[in-house]
């Protein structure tokens, strides 16, 4: 009866851990996956918005302008800011459409994000 | 480590362009590589001096048609400097100025990306200094050179249009983007050689040139620090130049 429950046990462990398999790979590909509408939203930061930026999330964008594409890890050894508090800064951008993030292998990377409205 | 210069004034007319040219041509002279660049996009001024021999012009850089380097004419052997001396045109086409102002953010802003790529591009060709002569206000291309230099030199004359704009211009913008300035104070009509302030608006002074015609008739088609290093204003453009490397 006890290795019979165990054995449940287990095979539902195995279940969930491919559900979870299944729902990271899921979440990590909807930030690459960019719908159509939000590609005519997708929003280029210019200088003028750069001022109008709250003081940290200013520098955030003007050392990334500064340096290109980087990760969070690069952009906090300049600002000399927590890895962690830079993450958050450059998620906000990403999240006011002002930049981008993608992954190369392991890493996430950040860049200024382009308009695709290209003249 | 390649020393970015943006050019900027409050008002027109403050003689920006021909401190931008006299600086440039005494950065070269003292053996620092050195690329001026018109960014006065919608008055082209560089071209009325020199004569452009490459077949690009910096708009068409910043539209992404080139690399900045086929934008760039020599003219080291010209004004016979030390080293070399490029300067990157901006296109005086009045079609060219009209198509400029219709341009939304959207091209400001990969023109900005453009020019802070290019500003990479330039310091691995083993430039030493970049200068960017710039529109005067807040206008797109000029917050532009603004934001991808490392020093805003303020070219000042003494109305009060200007100082109060200029005070504006250092909180509202220069201040916010980090930026290390100082304040030229030109055409200057107290008759004083010397220094009226030494800091102003919390930003250093680095030099008062008086108001001279000469100036004005010879500046017309001379670049006085090669003309004539001796002259006063060359004497101030060379302190200048001493206080901005001091800067860094």
């Amino acid at each position: 009866m006890d290795s019979e429950l165990l054995e449940q046990i287990v095979t539902n462990l195995k279940d969930i851990n491919s559900k979870l398999d299944k729902l990271i790979v899921q979440v990590e590909n909807r930030d690459e996956q960019i719908t159509e509408k939000e590609r005519i939203m997708a929003d280029s930061l210019d200088v003028i918005t750069l001022l109008s930026l709250p003081d940290h999330l200013r520098t955030t964008a003007t050392t990334l302008f500064e340096i290109g594409p980087a990760t969070a890890d690069e952009i906090s050894k300049i600002t000399n800011k927590e890895r962690a508090v830079e993450s958050n800064y450059l998620n906000q951008l990403v999240r006011m459409n002002h930049v981008r993030k993608y992954r190369e292998g392991r890493k996430v990377y950040f860049r200024i994000n382009d308009s695709l409205k290209k003249k | 480590m390649t020393l970015t210069l943006a050019i900027h004034s409050s008002k027109g007319g403050t003689g920006k362009t021909s401190i931008a040219m006299n600086l440039a041509v005494a950065f070269a002279s003292a053996g620092k590589n050195t690329c001026l660049i018109d960014l006065d996009l919608r008055g082209p001024s560089l071209c009325s001096m020199f004569e452009p021999k490459s077949h690009f012009w910096i708009n068409d850089f910043l539209s992404g048609k080139c690399s900045i380097k086929d934008t760039l004419t020599d003219v080291k052997g010209e004004m016979d400097t030390k080293a070399h001396l490029y300067l990157s045109f901006s296109n005086p086409d009045i079609r060219e100025i009209r198509d400029l102002v219709s341009k939304d953010r959207d091209w400001q802003a990969s023109a900005l990306k453009a020019l802070m790529n290019g500003k990479r591009e330039l310091s691995e060709k083993d430039l030493d200094v970049i200068i960017f002569d710039t529109s005067p206000g807040v206008e797109y291309e000029s917050i532009n050179a603004v934001a991808a230099s490392d020093v805003v030199i303020i070219v000042h004359n003494d109305t009060n249009a200007c100082t109060s704009c200029t005070e504006q211009l250092i909180n509202g913008v220069y201040s916010l983007l980090d930026k290390k300035c100082g304040i030229i104070d030109n055409m200057s009509h107290n008759n004083c050689l010397d220094m009226i302030d030494k800091k102003r608006y919390g930003v250093p002074v680095l030099a008062t040139i008086p108001c001279m015609c000469e100036i004005a008739t010879r500046g017309k088609n001379e670049i006085l620090v090669h003309t004539e290093p001796e002259h006063l204003f060359s004497k101030s453009i060379i302190s200048i130049k001493e206080k901005i490397e001091a800067m860094k």
